[in-house]
């Protein structure tokens, strides 16, 4: 019993992970490359998640929706850094988180003047509603397994993307010295505007698959913004191999956390105070994780190099 | 002295004098709605003022100073819980758990800085919400429904009587900062802002520095937050929410950050645009009354992008002294 719920466990805590690496790996380019603090990455989450949801409960297709979303978001990115984002680079920090918090503000307002303030739902086709066994009787839901796939595959894609083209050297050289990557006649401006765009579209996908799993509502991406900055700080700004490990861990360590030290806790404790320490310390856990590493190591797990 | 303070810091004096007369104003005109609306300014510009000591004139941009708010709150709804309603003692309490708290998340904190600091500080209020968040005992999620605290000789039921603590706190909260920041401590902090490096190099420990103001803000907080709760009459983790630290920075920067009284003018600003907002959207574009942040969100971002100083620096430069002068 307790196996084959720790699996399933395992396998929700993945899926979780994979989702906040599609967040996290654009986010922590933009923080990283751009020394931007950039908190509306939440709001592209959203955006995504509309407009797959919008569209497929229009025309009662997924895939159609998935596929309109796509574009739809690498605009939004592409049009959000021009209009507003590059005027902001050369600002602090404060500046920054401010600017992009009123973004917060702006985009939830419109998504709830268009749609409504109630949650959006749209079903994923029958096809994908299944259950397959991952192991003799233990069954998992066919969609969550692709959100894993799914996630793999761009995380390779983005991987190969970084480590192996031309273009993503300049990526990794921006992330290591932004200075000295303009001084070698980069166009560092239109890297940014790609990268933004590019990241913006991660966010958005990770926002089209967990749309049918959670509710699609405005203000959806701010819970999933503050977890991928832990992701981020954990992994170290900047490095989008540090973003995928640390990731899957703060996946795990928050679903199984909430599963099982609630379990553990009953068994050396009373009940009523298992009880309580048990969901409080399982919430707390990514933050003690975050804020254990920050103390150990201030520049995260796997700085990129030169930085 | 006295009077020294009184001809450097004209307009946080001007205000806190209006203040003072804001209740007769509302009972001639039988507007006691106002009273409430005022006492959370005060509370809240309490709040950004003591965030604005590490905000504004450290250059530390904390993310997580709501935290102190909410800890503040529940150290006055769960001494309440346990039937201890002296609300001086609760008060002490407060100012007691948010300077170790703050000395702690301070140290642990300030071995990061830039990005990183942002961050951490957003992890600690974060924990500490989702402690209260499941904390069932006290309420967890839905809060703590308290009475206002029983302060001997003062009864909060009586009118006005929690209009003139606050007020009362906010001056002394005030009068502290103005002797804060013209002191030997206040003049380092602002050097640190400027340049860390070079105050180091004058042979002092910039992070001693660094810590001292972290607590006393949060401290600060603490008092404004223990306030909150005899207010609202209710505690809940919303207090903390991360949300409200981007309020009090955006009040602080609405304001003009380098300023003592500019939180304090940017609390005015921000609570009477949530006020008003909505009832002159109302007027013009009816369907979206109650949508009044699509007009708040893009303001901020105008003030970010053309607002130099926030208000006191764009209206008050003839009329103030900077309490401090930035790097410009």
């Amino acid at each position: 019993m307790t196996a084959t719920l720790l699996l399933e466990q395992v396998f929700n805590g993945l899926q979780a992970g994979i989702t906040l690496f599609l967040i996290a790996a654009g986010l922590t380019l933009i923080l990283g490359i751009m020394d931007f603090v950039f908190l509306a990455h939440g709001s592209q989450v959203m955006i995504g998640a509309y407009a797959a949801s919008a569209v497929t409960i229009a025309t009662n297709n997924f895939y159609l929706g998935i596929l309109a979303a796509i574009p739809i978001t690498f605009f939004c990115g592409y049009l959000l850094e021009w209009l507003i984002i590059r005027h902001l680079y050369r600002r602090d920090h404060m500046d920054q988180v401010l600017a992009t918090f009123g973004l917060i503000l702006f985009f939830n307002e419109a998504i709830r003047i268009t749609f409504g303030p109630a949650a959006l739902f749209s079903n994923f086709p029958p096809s994908l509603a299944g259950f397959i066994e991952i192991l003799p009787d233990t069954p998992y839901p066919v969609f969550r397994i692709l959100i894993i796939l799914v996630g793999l595959v761009c995380a390779v894609a983005i991987h190969l993307f970084v480590s192996r083209t031309r273009v993503g050297a300049m990526v990794r050289a921006g992330a290591s010295n932004p200075e000295m990557t303009a001084a070698l006649g980069i166009n560092i401006k239109i890297l940014f505007r790609f990268i933004f765009a590019a990241g913006a579209t991660f966010a958005g996908l990770a926002g089209m698959m967990i749309g049918p799993l959670t509710s699609v509502e405005p203000g959806m991406g701010e819970p999933l913004l503050i977890l991928s900055l832990v992701v981020i700080i954990i992994g170290g700004i900047g490095s989008v191999r540090g973003a995928f490990i640390a990731a899957i861990i703060i996946g795990l360590v928050d679903t199984i956390g909430r599963v099982m030290l609630p379990m553990l806790f009953r068994t050396f404790m009373s009940g009523p105070t298992a009880d309580t320490a048990g969901p409080a310390l399982a919430s707390m856990s990514v933050y003690i994780l975050m804020a254990v590493v920050l103390v150990f190591k201030p520049t995260g797990l796997f700085p990129p190099k030169g930085a | 002295m006295i009077l020294d303070l009184l001809k450097k810091f004209t307009t946080l004096w001007v205000i806190l004098f209006l203040l003072a007369l804001f209740p007769i104003f509302t009972a001639a005109f039988d507007l006691p709605f106002w009273n409430d609306v005022v006492m959370r300014i005060m509370l809240l510009g309490m709040a950004a003022m003591g965030l604005n000591i590490v905000f504004g004139f450290g250059g530390m941009v904390s993310f997580g100073h709501a935290a102190f708010m909410g800890i503040g709150a529940y150290c006055a709804g769960i001494s309440q819980y346990y039937g201890m309603d002296n609300g001086w003692y609760q008060l002490l309490i407060s100012v007691i758990t948010c300077g170790i708290l703050g000395l702690v998340i301070g140290f642990l904190a300030l071995r990061t800085s830039g990005i990183y600091f942002i961050m951490i500080t957003l992890a600690f209020a974060q924990m500490l919400y989702f402690f209260f968040v499941s904390l069932e005992q006290f309420g967890g999620d839905d809060g703590l429904i308290m009475d206002r605290s029983d302060f001997i000789f003062i009864d909060l039921y009586e009118p006005l009587r929690l209009y003139y603590l606050i007020f009362l706190t906010l001056v002394f909260v005030s009068i502290v900062l103005m002797l804060l920041i013209r002191s030997r401590f206040g003049v380092i902090l602002q050097a640190i802002k400027s340049n860390e490096n070079r105050v180091e190099a004058m042979g002092l420990n910039p992070l001693k520095f660094k810590i001292t103001g972290y607590v006393i803000s949060a401290v600060i907080c603490g008092v404004s937050g223990c306030l909150f709760a005899s207010w609202q009459e209710f505690v809940s983790p919303d207090i903390m929410h991360w949300t409200r630290s981007g309020d009090l920075m955006i009040i602080i920067i609405l304001g003009g950050l380098t300023y003592v009284a500019g939180p304090l003018v940017g609390a005015i600003v921000f609570l009477l645009l949530e006020e008003l907002l909505p009832d002159l959207l109302h007027v013009v574009f009816p369907s979206i009354a109650e949508n009044w942040m699509i007009i708040f969100g893009p303001l901020l971002i105008a003030v970010v992008l053309f607002g130099k100083g926030g208000l006191m620096g764009v209206v008050g430069n003839r009329f103030t002294r900077p309490a401090a002068r930035k790097d410009q």
